[in-house]
């Protein structure tokens, strides 16, 4: 099946979301506009700060936009909730949504019952879904006795409890153990596929878009600056990045932005050997070269360099001219 | 039956299961709740005694019974969403089709059987150490506790909504309310009527409060066996005011759910 | 020295935690609303139970209003320590504080001073306010000695009972290590036993034995017939005898609570459960 002969599921046009706070207005969402249909892992790729999680909460209907229009399964989130309540769920990393003295089996039956269902039907549905998550051994446990990582299983269990055409999920393996996210990104993927889900991440780790995301839309301060398929994305910078080690500390890398044909870097300190590690966004082969002339010129030490398969990370850089880490830090101050 | 009052029904049961279960998977929860009840009717029934006047110290352990029903609707009612939006409930419940009233009710009626054990406790206790003098009219009472609670759980709701207006204040509004509202309804002592220490005016605020109307009704039927006659225009007062509760809180849910969707502050976490 | 600095940051501290959320008028008033109610409750449940039996006198409403509020004070920071350890193994304060190379002792104590200086406050305050509205609504001359020698007795008081109320806290503070649920409900229990106890509103004689001998040795009892030798009944002699049972009293508490809290400390690094969350 083509894919625009798939049901869109999410519509999203013009959107804008204004926060009123003491010193000054803040747009978290500036003009956002992106279509998600039945079936993908729509990723919301950026850094804190950008505008993801107020992205979900406006689609979840926890929040109102304060313009433009944003429609799930049609309906518009602003004026028709209750119906976009019937057919979405949503979790979050940072949540610790049960309650302590009731098992794991006794909170997911309770989510269930958020959505009406008969009990034979959510007993069903609870087996299952443990039985994909790997919570067979737990679901008898009190909530408040299980681990971070088996209480997020819960979390993401009840995110499917009601069987949802979409489901809103904003960093959903944020401090879990490699296997613990391995499972629940399975889970993820097995969930679209064989049920058609709309799977909608926010995140910011670029790792886990790649793994699971067929479609991710880079966001930076409100805005949406691209949006395609994490392969796409990559093939379109062109030239592998460059990565340099320079010493010595600190680094003064401003020259960089004029050499032509470099589209931004990240820094990284490596305090224990006294480098610094510079990544390169390049758009060509040629231009390799003069960036390395320019270290050469700059009077730093060049300790080692090499090419390295194109990330996401660098994709955000080629956008912003800045990495994850250093956007952070100037959305902070 | 049409899909949203299954639907209602549904979410009610479940939010009174998961109320209930709580408790029952961990007794310890009784001792928690009775602790301030308890010493709260021992200490007052001792000094109600040390007055001389045996007869009232029935007063002091009624006191203590209702008094546990009004920490269950401050600290599990009112401020429960304010703990819920803590730990990320909130958005769970707003982002389901269930009805908010039908979360409220059926919190209500899990904060009604969680609450009973410990007011049994209170009152065997107090019976037993004070063994003070009862002249109950039972069906005034019993239709009279039946309707306090009520109207009190409908007060909780109204103030559960009004709490969602609130951040970290929370703890610290339901440990400025706890003595003032049992002061003004007289929930050791008549604070309303003839005995009532305070004037006129305060006696016209306190009967705002549910709780003292069904307190000065409680004591006129089980003290003085005062019996439907005597006390119904207390038990109207108290349909009214439930009915009213129940309205408002539903009606201040809405708008601020509403306000919180605008201004974003549905889904703050303190922790 | 520096543990006098880890007292002072600690008292800080406190004052952020308690009004940090609002302004400190608006959190200190909302601190002086209960006690005020709950003073004026105990004095009203005497004064119409006394007045039903024609045994009203107005000396035993200045003995309760003294004892109500007082019993008050000591309940709401004898359970602070306990609060800073629940509240901080939740936040990662507690274990820090612990890993410093200061004991937490001093934290606890600076935590505790913090609340003792608001709740002698509001103390004071809903004592006055109390007397006001009491004399007023019971129509009766209240007896109450307002010199500046009463009321420096009354703060002598209010500063000698400080080693108990920190024992009573740091003794607290030693079961909360332990604790690993309902650690918040303690205050409750704190408050009941003390109101009962303390001689808070009634002589502890009308107990019966040995629970009269129990309030009797209560240092906590002392603090209050001192304080009420001060403001109520004036008898210099009773009173130092008082303050210096409950000093010398609380110093023997507060050392064997500092004994019980090192234990505890010990078992919980036995046990792994410094850093455990209280439910």
């Amino acid at each position: 099946m083509l894919s625009h002969e798939l049901e869109l599921r999410v519509e999203v046009q013009n959107l804008r979301r204004e926060f009123d706070s003491k010193e000054k207005k803040v747009v978290a969402l500036n003009g956002v506009s992106l279509k998600v249909r039945e079936g993908e892992i729509f990723g919301v790729l950026g850094p804190n700060g950008a505008g993801k999680t107020t992205l979900i909460r406006i689609l979840s209907t926890l929040l109102l936009p304060t313009s433009g229009v944003a429609r799930v399964m049609g309906f518009d989130v602003a004026s028709e909730p209750e119906k976009v309540r019937a057919v979405i769920n949503m979790a979050s990393g940072s949540e610790r949504a049960g309650y302590d003295y009731i098992s794991a089996r006794g909170n997911l039956w309770f989510f269930s019952q958020l959505y009406g269902l008969p009990s034979e039907v959510a007993k069903a549905r609870i087996k299952r879904l443990s039985q994909l998550l790997g919570l067979d051994d737990y679901l008898d446990r009190k909530f408040y006795m299980l681990s971070t990582g088996y209480r997020q299983r819960v979390t993401i269990a009840r995110a499917f409890i009601n069987d949802p055409k979409i489901v809103f999920l904003d960093e959903p393996t944020i401090g879990l153990d490699v296997m613990t996210a391995m499972s629940i990104r399975e889970f993820l993927i097995k969930e679209a596929k064989e049920n058609g889900r709309t799977i909608f991440l926010a995140t910011h780790n670029m790792a886990e878009v790649d793994a699971i995301c067929n479609r991710v839309a880079i966001i930076d301060r409100g805005r949406i600056l691209t949006s395609d398929t994490p392969t796409n994305l990559k093939r379109s910078l062109g030239a592998p990045a460059l990565v340099m080690e320079v010493s010595p500390l600190p680094v003064n890398l401003a020259f960089l932005n004029a050499v032509e044909g470099v589209k931004g870097f990240t820094t990284s300190v490596d305090e224990e050997r006294g480098l610094a590690r510079v990544q390169v966004v390049v758009e060509s082969e040629e231009c390799v070269t003069r960036a390395l002339a320019g270290v050469a010129a700059s009077g730093m030490r060049l300790v080692s360099s090499w090419r390295q398969q194109t990330t996401l990370e660098e994709v955000f850089v080629s956008l912003v001219g800045r990495g994850f880490v250093e956007r952070e830090h100037e959305v902070g101050e | 039956m049409k899909l949203e009052s299954r639907l209602w029904l549904r979410a009610l049961y479940a939010r009174m299961w998961v109320r209930v279960m709580s408790v029952f998977n961990e007794p310890l929860w009784i001792a928690v709740n009775i602790g301030f009840p308890f010493f709260s009717s021992v200490g007052l029934g001792l000094l109600y005694a040390s007055t001389g006047l045996r007869s009232f110290v029935g007063f002091a352990i009624l006191g203590g019974i209702m008094i546990s029903f009004w920490g269950n609707v401050l600290w599990s009612m009112a401020s429960q969403f304010y703990w819920d939006k803590q730990v990320g409930l909130f958005e769970v419940y707003l982002t389901s089709p269930a009805p908010m009233t039908a979360i409220l009710v059926g919190m209500s009626l899990g904060g009604v059987v969680n609450t009973v054990p410990s007011a049994v406790l209170v009152a065997v206790a107090g019976w037993l150490f004070f063994a003070p003098p009862l002249s109950p009219s039972w069906l005034a009472v019993g239709l009279t506790f039946a309707l306090t609670l009520a109207s009190l759980y409908a007060m909780g709701m109204m103030l559960s909504s009004l709490y969602l207006a609130y951040g970290r204040e929370a703890e610290s509004i339901n440990e400025a309310l706890h003595e003032p509202v049992s002061l003004l309804s007289g929930v050791y002592f008549p604070s309303i009527g003839n005995f009532s220490p305070f004037p006129f005016s305060v006696q016209v605020f306190a009967s705002l409060i549910p709780l003292t109307i069904g307190m000065d009704a409680l004591r006129r039927a089980l003290f003085f066996s005062q019996g439907l006659s005597s006390i119904y225009l207390h038990l109207i007062a108290l349909s009214v005011m439930g009915g009213a509760l129940l309205l408002l809180a539903s009606k201040t849910m809405k708008l601020l759910e509403q306000k919180g969707r605008r201004e974003g502050t549905i889904s703050v976490r303190l922790r | 020295m520096s543990s006098v600095k880890t007292v002072l940051a600690s008292v800080r501290i406190g004052w952020y935690r308690d009004f940090g959320w609002t302004n400190p008028l608006t959190g200190f008033l909302m601190k002086t609303i209960a006690p005020i109610a709950s003073v004026l409750s105990a004095s009203i449940v005497y004064w119409l139970g006394s007045s039903a039996a024609g045994t009203f006198d107005p000396s035993h409403v200045s003995y309760i209003l003294v004892g109500a509020a007082l019993y008050t004070h000591v309940a709401a920071y004898s359970w602070v320590p306990s609060q800073a350890i629940s509240e901080g193994k939740w936040s990662y304060v507690f274990p820090q504080v612990f890993i410093s190379p200061k004991s937490s002792t001093p934290f606890l104590v600076g935590r505790s001073l913090a609340s003792f200086v608001t709740s002698a406050l509001t103390s004071l305050i809903s004592l006055a306010f109390a007397y006001y509205v009491a004399a007023s609504i019971f129509k009766s001359s209240i007896p109450f000695i307002m010199t500046p020698l009463s009321m420096s007795l009354l703060l002598g008081a209010l500063v000698a009972n400080v080693p108990a109320t920190l024992g009573l806290g740091i003794l607290l503070a030693a079961y909360t290590i332990f604790a690993s649920k309902f650690e918040w409900a303690l205050p409750t229990y704190v408050a009941g036993l003390l109101m009962v106890f303390c001689e808070a509103l009634f002589p502890v004689s009308v107990l019966p034995w040995p629970l009269s001998a129990f309030g009797n040795v209560l240092p906590f009892t002392q603090f209050i017939r001192a304080a009420r030798e001060a403001v109520v009944y004036g008898s210099l002699s009773a009173y130092s005898y008082y303050v210096a049972y409950c000093l010398l009293g609380g110093l023997l508490f507060l050392a064997v609570s500092l004994w019980a809290y090192r234990w505890a400390e010990r078992q919980g690094r036995k046990k792994g459960i410094i850093d455990r969350k209280v439910v």
